[in-house]
């Protein structure tokens, strides 16, 4: 009786000492939407509660209006959005640079990118800002050769984004990706120097904008492109964004 | 009911990868399976989008994903729960607070794992040292050196994380830092090439810490149409072996079901990505057999 039951014992210590093998033999895959259909954790949201009361007051301050959409991808190499920032943050910056240098900024440009969210129809918000422009960029001017404004010019036509330009920008672009440009209404020029507004995360090289490299000069604003964009939206009733003639492709 | 739909409408389409698996009638056979949850670039969306947002109206938002992820606890407590990186920056509550939230809400829904993306730079490397107090979870990265910085010894190069008996070995890996984040922000960080770590780590986790299971933690990005050369997770998953499933971010992709994808030793593995911004939430099971006698190898997708 003992000894069947030692013998028992011993065969279950010899299966447990046994070495088992894992086979893979089925893998079954599911990408859930997570839409209204799931209730919220009330657990959560009371943790997120005293975050959001403390952000909310100020980011729900309507700054300006937008009667349309207005988003990054509505044009061919141009954007309804990107004009819209390039040309705020060239006048934002000009009042700024003008005023230290006594000079004017010819044109501005950013990453495509760079723009992290649309404007939605309606009242916008400081929250809008900050979606826009969720990074800590500032906005610095470089005065760049005739040579490099070509190399940024061929970077443009050859990446095929719309990487937002200024509105002082007009440029033809041909099927054979030669082109025509022009800069505040005069033909560019390769034999002047050129002051090209951007940020500092582009000009260190962001998106390998490289022709923004070892500038002539550069000047620091210290100016944020987020307040810029609060700045200038806090002055305008309604956003007015469009696609115009700046970028025209043949 | 919603899953079993899921199940038929799927299994016409099901992809038999191998039918090596003749399962012999063993002395003692069971099933154990094993759950993978998994988010990317979810960008500090720590609340739902609004209702009238454009493009994803009441989509996300961490309140309703904790409900989702608790449930699928409870159907199967064998789960893990991992994210591919891009936790901070995107709306006001990574300005105002620095991540402190995104963090502590990862670490009430129990993440496991994450891996360190690129906008996790953003407040620098000081910023993100700075917040890892609020983060029960660990972090991997296989080819960021962060010896001469002040993230030494906090970021492991893979984890090895038992369920049930099932060995699962996750390694981490982050994108190029150079032209992408200013160097003031990552600092001494040095990149290694994926490639070669990536064969390194799943030869420890398969051979050496014999997993039984390996998930590579990316975020490499899925694949570049426009620079089809730069390396990827598509482009990884051919070049490498003994990886079972890579888990991918940074290019924002929306992929219906995993990517199937002929490794080097000509095995099917998985590749994945659910978007950006908590919108979806990435679920992979994975069904082992445990017998006593080794079985011939062989498993299906089922996707």
């Amino acid at each position: 009786m003992k000894k069947s039951l030692l013998i028992i014992c011993l065969f279950f210590v010899f299966l447990g000492c046994e070495k088992k093998t894992l086979s893979l033999v089925k893998i079954t895959a599911k990408t859930i939407e997570i839409d209204s259909s799931i209730n919220k954790s009330l657990k959560y949201s009371q943790i997120i509660k005293p975050y959001k009361n403390k952000m909310i007051k100020e980011i729900n301050t309507i700054i300006s209006y937008a009667p349309k959409d207005i988003n990054r991808y509505d044009g061919e190499m141009q954007s309804s959005l990107g004009n819209l920032l390039a040309d705020l943050c060239l006048r934002r910056a000009n009042l700024i640079f003008n005023k230290k240098t006594n000079n004017n900024i010819d044109f501005s440009m950013f990453n495509y990118g760079g723009i992290r969210a649309g404007i939605s129809k309606g009242e916008v918000t400081n929250k809008n800002s900050f979606e826009l422009m969720p990074f800590e960029n500032s906005l610095v001017i470089l005065e760049m050769s005739g040579e490099k404004i070509k190399q940024l010019i061929s970077y443009f036509i050859k990446n095929k984004k719309a990487h937002p330009l200024s509105k002082s920008i007009k440029l033809i672009i041909n099927k054979d990706d030669s082109y025509e440009l022009r800069v505040n209404d005069q033909e560019f020029n390769s034999e002047r120097n050129y002051f090209v507004l951007t940020s500092d995360y582009l000009q260190s090289g962001g998106d390998k904008m490289n022709f923004f490299k070892n500038p002539i000069s550069l000047f620091k604003t210290d100016y944020k492109m987020r307040h810029a964009i609060q700045d200038e939206f806090k002055s305008l009733d309604t956003l007015k964004a469009q696609i115009d003639n700046r970028i025209k492709l043949n | 009911m919603d899953r079993r739909k899921f199940l038929q409408q799927t299994s016409a389409a099901a992809i038999l990868t191998s039918v090596g698996g003749l399962t012999l009638s063993s002395f003692k056979k069971k099933q154990k399976h094993i759950t993978i949850l998994h988010t990317n670039d979810t960008h500090s969306r720590i609340e739902s989008f609004e209702s009238s947002h454009s493009r994803y109206p009441n989509k996300g938002g961490v309140a309703r994903r904790a409900n989702l992820i608790e449930r699928i606890r409870e159907e199967n407590p064998n789960t893990l729960l991992l994210d591919a990186g891009d936790i901070f920056q995107g709306t006001p509550y990574f300005n105002y607070f620095g991540g402190e939230i995104e963090f502590k809400l990862m670490s009430m829904l129990k993440y496991d794992l994450a891996t360190i993306g690129n906008h996790d730079f953003d407040n620098s490397i000081n910023g993100l040292f700075k917040q890892l107090p609020n983060a029960k979870f660990d972090f991997v990265s296989a080819n960021y050196n962060f010896k001469n910085t002040i993230l030494d010894t906090h970021v492991k190069p893979y984890k090895v994380i038992i369920k049930d008996g099932v060995k699962i070995g996750v390694f981490g890996l982050g994108i190029e830092l150079e032209a992408l984040v200013d160097p003031k922000m990552y600092k001494e960080t040095k990149y290694i090439d994926p490639i070669e770590i990536a064969q390194d780590m799943s030869r420890i986790l398969k051979k050496e810490e014999k997993c039984d299971l390996v998930i590579c933690l990316s975020h490499l990005g899925y694949f570049y149409k426009n620079n089809p050369n730069k390396i990827s997770d598509l482009n990884l998953a051919k070049v490498t072996k003994d990886i079972d499933l890579i888990i991918g971010g940074h290019t924002h992709t929306f992929l219906p079901k995993p990517t199937i994808v002929k490794n080097s030793a000509d095995k099917n593995i998985l590749v994945n990505q659910v978007g950006a911004y908590g919108i979806n939430l990435g679920r992979i099971d994975f069904y082992f057999d445990e017998s006593n006698k080794k079985i011939a190898k062989g498993s299906t997708i089922l996707i």
